[in-house]
Order: C-alpha cells, then structure tokens, then sequence
C-alpha cells in the first residue's frame, strides 16, 4: 500500500515536471486521470486485503454470521467512540458490524441508511445526529423490513411506536442527577461533622450547564430531588451557569466563596469540568488542606475527574456507562438480526415496554474508580 | 496507430477526463464487489447527488464569474430551518409557530427560497458596489447567515431544539417518487434536480445572463468595455445562486423530516469541489453543466461506493481530497498553457 501510495506521488511529481508540447500536455493528463484511478484503487484494495475494517460485503445472514449497518452521530465525539468499541468488540463472533459516521449531519446518516438498505444488512443499529428525524429513518427501515435499533439518542415517543421492530438502548438522563444527589446523601449520612453549621440543613451551591440544555435542567432538579428524597432538608445558597465550563466554574465557585464563604456545605456540579473549576478555587481559599474539606460530585467520570478522586479533592462523579451501552445495542440487533425477538433471556438486558432498555448510570467513587477507567 | 488517429483519442480523452475518471471509479468498485452495480445503488446515488447538485450548480454561476461563494452551506442551514419551522404537523408536540394554520406547501418553500435569493442579492451588492472580494463578502455572510439563522432556531417556545415532525406532504417530497416502489422508482428529488439542471443550462447557453456570465469571468475589463452592465449582472448572479441553496435546504428538510442550524455546515466546500473537479475554472469564465454533474456524481459515487465496499471513512477523505488537488493543478495547467 505505501509503495502504491509512493508511485503514485513519484508519478504525480514527474508529470507536473514534465515539460512538452500540446500533444504531450493531452498525454499528461491521460496519464493523471488514470493515476487518481489507480489511487483510488489501491487505497481500497488496501483497507479490503488489511481487513481492519469490519466489511460485509457479502451483505445478509447467507455466511453464518448475520450484517448489522451502524451509523455513528460522529466519530470524533470522545464518549461515542468508547460506545462504538464496546459494539465492535461485543460483535466478535455473533456478526458483522460495518460502522460508518454520519459526520454530525442528518443528511449524510439518512444516505447512509440507504446505502445499508441497499446492501442488505439483516439489522440497523443508529445513533441519530438529531432525535427528530428518526422518523424517517423508521419509515426506511420498515418498508425494507430491516429491524432497527436506535442509541444513545433517543427517538420521539411517537416516532418509536411506527413499528414493532424499533428498539432503543440509552440511559435515563435525570438518572445522573439521581445518582450525583446520592454520592452527596452518602458522605452526609456517613459525616456527622458533614453538617459544619449544625443545623441539621444541607447548605449547597450548584453549578449548572447551559441553560434550557436537557441534561443541565434534568440534573439539577433531580440531583436536589434525590437528597430530599432521603429524608434530608436542603437550602440552596446560590446556583449560577458555567456554561460546562472548567473556568467559568472556577470563577463562579470564587464569586460563591466570597458571597457566602463557610456557609456553604456542598458543591454540585452538572459535569466534571464544572466541579474541577469549584474545587480549583476552593483551594485557592485553603480547602483541601490542614483537613478543611468540601465534598463536590460531579457528573461524565473524565480522566482529569478521576485524578481528582484519586487525590481525595473530588468525593465522587458519575459514569454514563459506555460499554453496556454499546453491547446492549449490539446484542439487541444481533438478535434482531436473526428474526428473534429481544427479551432478556436472549441478549441479558431487561427489555422495557417491549422496545426500550435503560443502561444505568454508575455511581464512581475512591473506592470503584477503576470501572471507569 | 497513426498520428491523426492518436490524436483524437487525445483529444477525446481531454475533453471527457472526468466522465472517465467516473466510469473507472464506478468499475473499480464493482470488481470489488458485484452488488454494487444495481438500480438501488443507482437510484440512491443519483438521490444523495440531487440536492448536491443543485447547491453546485448555484456555486457554479459565481464561480464562472471569476467570484467564489462560501455563503452557500449556511443559506442551505438557514432556509431548512426556515422551511420545516412552517410546515409541521398541527398535532407535533413541539411547533415552532404553536398557532401557524397549515399553509399551502409551497408558501413556506417560497419563503424559504426568497430568503436564499436575499441573502444571494446581499452577497451580489456587495461584491459589485462595494468591491469586495467575493472571498471575503461570501465569508461575511456566511458567518452572519449562521448567526441569523440560529437566533431565529433560538427563538421561543423552539429554543434551539431540533425541528421534527414535519407534514407528511412536505416530507413526501424528498423521499416520494414516481412509478413501482423499489429499485426502478424515480424520486421526485432526482427529477427536481433534473429539472434544475435543465434550466440552469438554459440560462448558461441560451441567454443573455449567461453570455455574460461567461464574459465578465474571462475578462471583466473586457466585458466592461464592450458594455455589459457587470454590476447588474453579477447581482443577478449571485441572487440566482442564493435562491438555488435555498432549493436545497428546503429538499435537505424535506428529504431528512427534520432541520437544525446545523445543516449544512460544510457543504460550501463541497459544491465548489465539485465544480472544480467538474472542470469549472476557479479563474473563472469557463465551466459546463454537465461538467458540474459530472463532479457532483464523482463525489457520489465516493461517497457510496468506498462505504460500500467498507473503506475507512478517512481514507474517503484523503481520496476525495487528492481528486480535489489534482482536478484543480490541471485547471491551472489549462489555464497556463493558453497564455
């Protein structure tokens, strides 16, 4: 491949060298258009005898193993490229899989399903770039009679009850809050001293997301909800946006301190950059050391969160399990695949309503942070 | 052979390079695999090249001129949203307008293609009157398209939410078609698309724009000289490519039932390529429709066949753009050797 790769340069070089008469300028571009030919010829040749991509070619169930077309929302977005490993690696003997990226365009995924329609695959396993159109994509799906599976991104109600052969894979996204309120009940519980004013009340600030985004609304509201739920009385001291944002968090978290200082006994955080940007400033004010401490959760498990939790400064974050995820959607076509019906005998995940499956979040403290790595 | 024969061969082989380098491209993936030679493949070849080719062919008018237009991604982005924001369904959760009664089909796509127009004539305005370089007045409204374009995504109730549940109607027409259902069915899209290109090549061959057109990008003092109004012209222009985005976002709606400020993004760069590899001179003055096409389908059949065969999408990409390289070094060449 590199040698053709090399040709194929040398060529292109000696032609733009080449110095002639009209004629010879006629045969140059003979000679090029052939060349892009060539090219794109061997790059192909090249990625079907490597065989690193997962082809199938052969399309249907005919060779054993049965097809499953996947669509990606993107490739370059770092928590679907974990869900697509999983996929990849849970397809190992049970069958074909042929991931392709929709390059964060409707359009392009909708091509792509065609493409798999045309090719025959005995399922379809989508992540829609946008939840609207998965309607489309069913009407597609139905009328080549191909099961499909959607991922991560879940469809309109409506839109899911076209047809029986739709299924959905993703997590309950309050579900994180739920847990974030958790870590902080558990801490509180096991704490007396967690109470500094002892007044029996949780005073805590909260960091959200951007503003009218589902998870950040979502978070906030049931992360408060879960500790109420245990039994214990809250009292928000402040709760501003940063945006996602490590540095907005940090300035927020600064701005908490100076306003409201040691009356604070909690930081929430809708995601991990946020609460690494609070517990950055509540060192900058002395936490963290001489045994002054804050308790701060945080919500995506990153790699920096986890460094942070290794170092005590972080109590907890939680993790938007991609593997399950993965194989869940996987399992689940493959079945399809075969012309069965999903059910929790045949792929290991408890199948809602008859067509949902709820990947659980996954609390991640000191104590289990290697789930997460 | 003897030397006149040698020549036309040639001179053929010059003249029809890119319809060889699309019939190579073609065979060479069906001896990967045979499947793909089918009038599925064909039909949704042809389909996924439809809006593109419309968008391409707005591109190339400006391009002919000697001018580029990067504004075309966003206008496609902008008039989707427009479009699908007037034409969902009254029972949809979620409207954009909660109170807008069902309009006649075609109202919101005027709408949606008249805003395109504008933002065509902005552009023309001005490149003309204020000379500009097209680079750069493109490049502003393309920035701004967005801006506008997700302010009025942003609005109330919709807040940035991705438009669905689009009227079966409208959606009808992107994924519709004539004749049996299945490989041999014709969609409407790929005869809108037809159509189009049709007129376009009208206007290219038979008129007075067109004549004009060809003039001002070979030699606009020459074209000023001999009286032609280059201003008027290139305003008209670069109105009509606005309005033929604008076609293709509403088709983009249309044929995906849904729309975000998203859509779009990028497809700038993907009409100009294929223009140029179609053999549209990026000095301008030279440039077919059927060369256009011809481009918009090598891009096409990539696009579809190299995921077909299972290549990996990045080395779909360092493909299309070693084509795109060499479309345009010949382009010069040509260009070069007539001086």
């Amino acid at each position: 491949m590199v040698n053709a790769m090399e040709n194929a340069y040398i060529l292109c070089i000696s032609i733009a060298h080449t110095k002639g008469k009209k004629g010879e300028i006629l045969m140059r571009k003979l000679l090029a258009t052939s060349l892009i030919a060539a090219l794109a010829l061997s790059v192909v040749g090249c990625s079907q005898s490597g065989g690193s991509q997962p082809s199938s070619s052969g399309g249907g169930a005919a060779g054993g193993t049965p097809s499953i077309g996947v669509a990606i929302y993107k490739f370059d977005d770092t928590f679907m490229t974990g869900v697509r490993n999983a996929i990849s690696k849970a397809a190992e003997g049970k069958a074909q899989v042929d991931i392709v990226d929709s390059q964060n365009a409707q359009p392009t995924q909708n091509d792509k399903v065609d493409l798999f329609i045309n090719k025959k695959v005995s399922a379809l396993a989508i992540n829609p770039v946008d939840r609207t159109a998965a309607g489309v994509i069913i009407d597609k799906a139905k009328q080549a009679n191909i099961p499909v599976v959607f991922f991560n991104r879940e469809p309109m109600p409506e839109d899911m009850t076209k047809w029986d052969k739709v299924y959905y894979v993703g997590a309950k996204a309050e579900e994180s809050g739920t847990i974030s309120g958790q870590l902080l009940v558990d801490y509180w519980k096991a704490n007396p001293d967690a109470d500094k004013n002892k007044d029996g009340v949780l005073q805590y600030v909260m960091l959200k997301g951007e503003p009218g985004h589902q998870d950040a609304e979502l978070r906030t509201k049931f992360s408060v909800k879960a500790i109420e739920d245990a039994g214990i009385k809250v009292e928000k001291v402040a709760e501003d946006t940063a945006m996602w944002d490590r540095v907005k968090g940090q300035e927020k978290m600064a701005a908490f301190l100076a306003a409201s200082g040691d009356k604070i006994e909690a930081v929430l955080a809708n995601n991990d950059d946020m609460a690494l940007g609070a517990i950055e400033a509540l060192k900058a004010s002395g936490y963290f050391t001489n045994g002054k401490y804050m308790p701060v959760v945080g919500v995506d498990a990153t790699a920096p969160a986890l460094k942070e939790l290794e170092a005590g400064t972080l109590l907890g974050t939680v993790l938007n399990d991609a593997n399950n995820q993965g194989k869940a959607t996987l399992e689940i076509a493959a079945v399809l695949a075969k012309g069965e019906v999903p059910s929790k005998d045949n792929t290991g995940f408890e199948i809602v309503d008859g067509k949902y499956v709820w990947v659980p979040y996954k609390k991640i403290t000191k104590e289990n942070m290697d789930e997460a790595k | 052979m003897n030397q006149p024969a040698l020549k036309q061969v040639q001179g053929f082989v010059t003249q029809n390079a890119i319809y060889i380098v699309l019939v190579v491209l073609i065979a060479g993936i069906a001896l990967y695999d045979t499947n793909f030679l089918s009038f599925t493949t064909l039909r949704d070849i042809l389909m996924q090249s439809s809006t593109r080719a419309i968008i391409a062919l707005g591109a190339a008018f400006v391009l002919i001129t000697g001018g580029t237009d990067l504004s075309s991604g966003r206008v496609v982005g902008l008039t989707a949203v427009i479009s699908a924001s007037m034409l969902q369904t009254q029972d949809y959760g979620r409207r954009f307008f909660p109170d807008l009664p069902d309009l006649p089909l075609l109202v919101p796509i005027l709408i949606a293609i008249l805003a395109g127009l504008l933002v065509g004539l902005i552009n023309g305005i001005v490149v003309s009157r204020f000379s500009v370089p097209p680079f750069i007045a493109t490049l502003g409204t393309m920035v701004m398209v967005y801006g506008i374009n997700s302010l009025y995504f942003d609005m109330e109730p919709n807040q940035s939410q991705p438009i669905g549940g689009l009227r079966p109607d409208f959606n009808h027409l992107g994924t519709g078609y004539f004749g049996p259902s299945g490989p041999y069915s014709v969609p409407y899209i790929v005869v809108i698309a037809i159509a189009i290109a049709g007129l376009v090549w009208v206007v290219f061959n038979k008129t007075r724009l067109g004549k004009n057109m060809y003039a001002i990008g070979g030699n606009m003092q020459a074209a000023i000289v001999s009286g032609i109004n280059v201003r008027w012209n290139l305003m008209i222009i670069y109105a009509i490519a606005g309005a033929l985005y604008g076609l293709g976002g509403v088709l983009e709606a249309a044929r995906t039932g849904g729309a975000t400020n998203n859509y779009g993004n990028m497809y700038e760069l993907d009409a100009i390529a294929a223009c140029v590899v179609g053999g549209v001179s990026t000095s301008g003055g030279i440039g077919t429709v059927q060369g256009v096409l011809a481009g918009v389908l090598i891009f096409g059949v990539i696009n579809y066949g190299l995921t077909f065969i299972g290549v990996s999408p990045y080395w779909q990409l360092i493909i299309k753009g070693l084509i795109i390289v060499a479309a345009v070094a010949f382009d010069i060449r040509k260009y070069l050797v007539k001086k």
